[in-house]
């Protein structure tokens, strides 16, 4: 199980839910100058970014992966987060996301000089999506969305590894209870495995996080255990990278972290984007 | 025939060589690479495999100027790797002059990465000295047809120490990328019978894998297993039914010619 080779006749689904609601107007790890939503917009198209990067084959790209992102906030709506020329668009292949950008933005970055020093280099920074914060907190309905793309998917695709979903909220849904739209989710998958359904709590504060935990003990209250509940078991394969970063990941670890700060949620998404080597 | 250039006491190796793209994929995108040089030589021959990484972009080009280099040069270990730059170099010329889109320009600037195994074989002596660096390998097998055993896997011996990430030499130079401390170095005597096996990295974890097992492993890549490019890739089905992971797989083997072969082509 989880070990089907990731290849362009079998590439990996992955796709975010990214909760888009009004408390994501909030300071993020106790950040006075930065915004939940702003933070968040920046890891997602980072990551979108990265995984751009790791299917550059050469002067084109290994549709290794397809990628959806779907933002629910405002007036309960649940869409594409897509802006620009994909607006609407669910799930596609990277090589589409990868050329067809919202715009690519400048910006400098600090690297090492080789001789010990730093020194400012420009980089291209793309953008697929602006951030947002309004509105309620729609989540069971993202995950009912995102049932739907994996019941295509998994279809389409029966032998390869299972799809990836990465819900990303600060709070508690606001249209129903998720958990049976999670479990539902949670319950398609393809010869080698279940849907891998990941949850990351954003913290408000500089607390402590909890960090991909197996059980429920600890949890604060009724809506992290919901979050936990509704998370997958990680992978072998990706408790082992959790490890390579200095994460704690025993055994049955789950997909969830708890109160993360801005570094806990760009480590998780590189753990939770690694289905296995890719070909 | 006799060969007018080389009289009788020169080709004194036979070497051939087979490679085998992954499964699934056009020929064009095998990222392995090998080179030979001088069988026919009364003095030395050289021979390189080299296994660009998949993760990375320009890893071809770059695997082929690692064992080009190599064959064509006289350098050995530490040397040919201290002095990396003309062919850094040459790889960079090559990506500058394509209209790259962002992100295939931003990972050519990252680099290309192989790992590599190259050796020298002295034709009078039939010494040989090799590098390494990273789990492509070379296996002196000894012993007559039907009973050969393996007498040395360089740089890695056995099947359990693939599959970690290994160091692998960089296209770019970088301050913490140094492949010196990372050179294996070995050397040898290759006896009448004996041969030497070139191999990337998934070939080679199948091969000691079997033999670990107790299974025939070194008479099937033998001169009389292995003689046409179909039976490679017959060996290539059956270590990837075996479980091998869908890689692209090389080989290049290297024998001592006998006396009734010595001096024809």
């Amino acid at each position: 199980m989880y070990s089907a080779e990731i290849s362009r006749k079998n590439p990996g689904c992955f796709i975010f839910l990214l909760d888009q609601s009004a408390s994501m107007e909030d300071p993020f790890g106790g950040s006075a100058d930065r915004k939940k939503a702003d933070e968040l917009a920046t890891i997602i198209n980072k990551l979108i970014h990265n995984l751009s990067i790791r299917c550059a084959k050469g002067d084109s790209m290994y549709d290794y992966f397809h990628v959806a992102v779907i933002g629910y906030g405002q007036d309960t709506v649940v869409k594409s987060a897509f802006d620009g020329p994909l607006t609407g668009k669910d799930l596609i292949p990277i090589s589409e996301l990868a050329n067809n950008p919202l715009r690519i933005e400048d910006r400098t970055k600090k690297t090492d000089d080789g001789a010990g020093g730093l020194v400012e280099q420009t980089v291209k920074f793309p953008l697929w999506f602006e951030a947002r914060h309004a509105g309620g907190t729609p989540m069971s309905s993202a995950f009912k969305m995102a049932a739907e793309i994996v019941q295509r998917w998994v279809a389409e695709h029966p032998k390869g590894f299972p799809p990836i979903v990465i819900n990303i909220t600060d709070g508690e849904a606001t249209d129903g209870d998720p958990v049976p739209e999670a479990k539902a989710l949670g319950s398609l998958g393809t010869d080698d495995g279940a849907t891998l359904v990941f949850n990351i709590h954003l913290s408000s504060a500089a607390a402590n996080a909890i960090e991909l935990p197996a059980s429920d003990e600890g949890l604060p209250d009724k809506f992290a255990k919901q979050l936990f509940e509704m998370s997958s078991s990680l992978t072998p394969f990706m408790i082992g990278r959790a490890k390579e970063l200095g994460m704690p990941a025993g055994d049955g670890a789950r997909g969830f972290v708890f109160n993360a700060q801005p570094m806990q949620v760009i480590q998780f998404l590189d753990i939770g984007t690694r289905p296995a080597n890719l070909r | 025939m006799i060969d007018a250039l080389h009289p009788i006491a020169a080709a004194p190796f036979s070497v051939q060589a087979f490679s085998c793209q992954k499964a699934g994929n056009a020929r064009s995108e095998y990222e392995d690479a090998w080179a030979i040089r001088g069988s026919d030589s009364p003095t030395r021959c050289r021979v390189a495999v080299a296994d660009g990484a998949t993760e990375s972009s320009f890893s071809a080009l770059w695997a082929a100027l690692l064992v080009e280099s190599f064959v064509r040069g006289r350098r050995t270990g530490t040397e040919f790797f201290d002095r990396l730059g003309a062919i850094r170099r040459l790889w960079r010329r090559k990506i500058r002059g394509r209209p790259l889109p962002w992100y295939a320009a931003e990972k050519a600037g990252k680099g290309a990465y192989a790992a590599f195994v190259g050796a020298t074989l002295n034709a009078v002596n039939h010494g040989w000295r090799a590098v390494a660096i990273g789990d492509c390998c070379l296996m002196q097998i000894t012993g007559s047809p039907a009973d050969r055993v393996l007498l040395k896997s360089f740089p890695l011996t056995h099947s359990e120490q693939f599959g970690s990430s290994p160091f692998l030499v960089g296209s770019v130079r970088k301050p913490d990328d140094d492949p010196l401390p990372h050179l294996r170095m070995s050397e040898g005597i290759l006896a009448p019978d004996d041969m030497l096996v070139f191999t990337s990295d998934a070939l080679a974890a199948w091969l000691l894998r079997r033999a670990e097992r107790g299974e025939p492993a070194w008479d099937a890549i033998g001169p009389d297993g292995i003689r046409t490019q179909e039976e490679f890739e017959g060996l290539v089905a059956q270590a990837r039914e075996d479980g091998t992971r869908n890689d692209d797989m090389t080989l290049v083997r290297l024998t001592r010619r006998n006396g009734i072969e010595r001096g024809t082509t």
